[in-house]
């Protein structure tokens, strides 16, 4: 349950995923924790999903073509 | 980051407080950095960034339990709760073709600082040396727009397989950020 955490914060667990993990994310302290921990992930991440989809000139730092 | 609350969760707790009190202080104190955090990912359509905040506010009051929570916990759930709405409403825009706006504009609308620009480079450089397996996942979820199932199906592995990897890789992830200085 625990590792649930990442999809949640990414937002990408489905609805009723969602539902159950936050049932569990009130009476956890640990991923409670957690959460605070990677909140700012997801907006790295989008630094680079936004300067990939901008930059037509430059290679993609990965493999990210739409 | 995380706007300073000190003093919210006295306000919020007051015996005396409406409901209607209650939702004019969560615009007082969140409204702004929300907002501000939101068009990031909205563009320069600020009145869907608007909306989204309104979205979140009003459900951040319906679990009003969760408010009793220490104010960088608060803030941490309640950009997981913009998140979604903002995937939500981009999943919503794209089966209806003719609403569409190219993801092009969107993107550009966002003024692209140079600060961006050197997180992306080391975000890149970061997930590069993460595992094949952790870097796998993160691309094919988030990266993609896709949810947990949606990469399953894709990478041919079981949900609780790419659930698993992704907190794994996302916490490697976190550790090289930290080190170079990206992440709080
Ligand atoms: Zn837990």
């Amino acid at each position: 349950m625990h590792e649930g955490v990442a999809a949640y914060v990414l937002g990408v667990l489905d609805e009723e995923e969602v539902e159950e993990f936050e049932r569990h994310l009130d009476t956890c302290a640990r991923c409670q924790a957690e959460l605070k921990e990677m909140a700012d992930i997801p907006s790295r991440l989008d630094d680079l999903k936004h300067s990939a989809a901008a930059s037509e000139d430059d290679p993609p730092p990965m493999s990210m073509s739409r | 980051m995380c706007p300073v609350l000190g003093h919210l969760t006295g306000r919020l707790e007051s015996a005396d407080i409406d409901a209607e009190h209650r939702i004019a202080v969560l615009y007082q104190e969140f409204g702004g950095p929300l907002l501000r955090h939101v068009r990031k990912s909205t563009g320069n359509d600020l009145q869907w960034a608007e909306d989204v905040v309104q979205e979140t506010l009003v459900r951040a009051w319906r679990h009003s339990a969760r408010l009793q929570w220490e104010p960088s916990l608060i803030w941490a759930w309640l950009l997981t709760v913009a998140r979604r709405i903002v995937i939500d409403g981009r999943r919503r825009k794209s089966v209806r073709p003719h609403e569409v706006e190219p993801p092009e504009v969107d993107m550009l609308a966002v003024p692209d600082s140079s600060e961006r620009a050197l997180s992306a480079i080391v975000v890149a450089e970061a997930l590069r040396s993460l595992s094949e397996e952790h870097r796998e996942v993160i691309e094919q979820t988030y990266l993609r727009d896709r949810t947990i199932s949606e990469a399953a199906e894709i990478l041919g592995i079981p949900p609780g397989t790419v659930k698993s990897r992704l907190y794994y890789g996302i916490r490697a992830l976190r550790v090289l950020l930290q080190d170079k200085g990206v992440a709080g």
